[in-house]
């Protein structure tokens, strides 16, 4: 009787989410693929005013309590159209930490974006981030707006002079007919110690050289506004800190407001 | 680092394979149990061999190699050390004994380049990250069914529950008390060992 008993508890568990292979394993039975083009779609699919408005955060890192108030709080706002998680999204690039952030940002009421973070890159990490959210480096249009979301992530590659990729950054930086300005999205700012520094010169200069209204980035944990030739590059404060950005495009106009909560 | 790895590598296998040598003197060597576990945190599936330890066999030490293939979320092969004790016995009549609560701890070990016992300072200078990403601790709850199929011979069901040292780390910063709960951090692995 015992034993029977016993079986059925084991047959139980074994058919539930408690079965881990291992931290390190870069998915389960439930995780979530391609994240950021699932939500391109939805942002697409849309209805759409004349402001295009989002919300630039990151280093979700742990702190879930911290991102799940910003989300109620993002949440009561009107109108905005889409938030920037901009990496970090993980502290210890688990599997099981980008699945409870990706829990708790798809309780926005808006689309979400994940660009990868340094943490996103150790261990597995990469592994799961590419498979749960996309390329590491990728781009969309919104309302004639190019946002070219890349990886800054420099150290992680020893400053092998791959990251960031200049040259897709040039390929994507060029206008067209059809797109009137670019942001640039990534999670470690240029003025940082973990970018490459024999980039540096060459990558604000290729950000710059087309009509780029903001370059946008995480990482710091502290908020960071500075000009580089006119062109604001804005560092978001982190959700550990409880701070997000507030950015507004409204006829070609740039605006910026930091929220805390 | 590359020959702290190797060593380790070293002393794995050699734990493997241990009960093939047959030399004087080493039958101390020999296992007393195989056990073969699915899921747990140490492998889709592990296999390995262990050891009584203390008095009325109220310990175990246990060697084991994990595999997960790349359908199940991986490549990964993961080495791992387990230590259980077992204060509480039931026995049912001749045929079987239940050890409810084992507590235990244990130490993984993931093989692979993206995973290093600790990060290269030359990369990333002093105390940039703080952990290692190959090896991970473990603390766990098991229990146990031990069915005897002959003199000394023995059959054992078990489940074993675990969390890691870095969903501790995720449950206790700042306030995640809200957010996370046990239940979140606790996993599962069932196994079947064979006492020889």
């Amino acid at each position: 009787m015992k034993i029977t008993l016993y079986f059925l508890i084991i047959v139980f568990f074994s058919s539930c989410e408690l079965m881990e292979y291992s931290p390190n394993q870069v998915f389960d039975n439930n995780t979530p693929q391609d994240i950021n083009k699932k939500n391109l779609e939805r942002l697409f699919n849309t209805p759409a005013d004349d402001t295009i408005r989002f919300v630039l955060t990151g280093d979700s890192q742990r702190a879930y309590k911290n991102a799940e108030d910003m989300v109620a709080v993002v949440n009561k706002r009107a109108g905005i159209d889409f938030v920037f998680l901009a990496g970090d999204i993980s502290d210890f690039g688990l599997l099981g930490e980008m699945e409870w952030v990706n829990q708790i940002f798809s309780n926005l009421k808006m689309p979400y974006i994940g660009v990868v973070g340094n943490h996103d890159l150790v261990a597995n990490g990469q592994k799961v981030y590419t498979r749960m959210y996309g390329p590491m480096n990728f781009c969309f249009t919104y309302q004639g707006v190019k946002f070219v979301c890349h990886n800054t992530n420099s150290r992680e590659v020893n400053f092998s002079g791959t990251v960031p990729s200049i040259s897709w950054l040039k390929k994507e930086l060029t206008p067209t007919e059809d797109i009137k300005s670019f942001v640039a999205v990534a999670h470690v700012p240029p003025t940082s110690i973990d970018f490459d520094k024999n980039l540096q010169q060459e990558y604000i200069k290729t950000v710059n050289s087309c009509p780029t209204l903001a370059a946008l980035y995480a990482h710091n944990h502290s908020e960071e506004i500075r000009y580089e030739e006119q062109i604001p590059y804005l560092v978001t404060n982190a959700i550990v800190k409880r701070q997000f950005m507030l950015v507004e495009i409204i006829n070609g106009k740039l605006t910026y407001e930091s929220i805390a909560y | 680092m590359k020959a702290l790895r190797i060593k380790i590598k070293i002393a794995f296998i050699i734990c493997c394979f241990s009960p093939g040598l047959k030399a004087q003197g080493l039958s101390a060597l020999k296992p007393d149990h195989a056990v073969l576990q699915y899921a747990g945190s140490i492998g889709y599936v592990s296999v390995g061999l262990g050891y009584d330890l203390f008095k009325k066999k109220r310990g175990s030490l246990e060697f084991n190699y994990g595999y997960v293939p790349e359908d199940k979320g991986g490549t990964l092969h993961i080495a791992s050390t387990k230590f259980a004790y077992r204060p509480w016995q039931i026995k049912i009549k001749e045929f079987a004994t239940v050890y409810p609560v084992n507590p235990g701890v244990f130490f993984s070990y993931h093989f692979g380049k993206q995973f290093d016992i600790a990060f290269d300072r030359e990369q990333y200078g002093k105390s940039y990250y703080g952990w290692s990403t190959a090896i991970r601790g473990h603390i766990s709850l098991s229990n146990e069914i031990k069915l005897y199929t002959g003199e000394k011979k023995s059959v054992t069901l078990y489940s074993e529950f675990n969390t890691s040292d870095l969903y501790l780390a995720s449950m206790f910063f700042k306030n995640n008390r809200k957010w996370l709960s046990p239940q979140d951090i606790v996993k599962l692995g069932i196994g079947l060992k064979v006492g020889f």
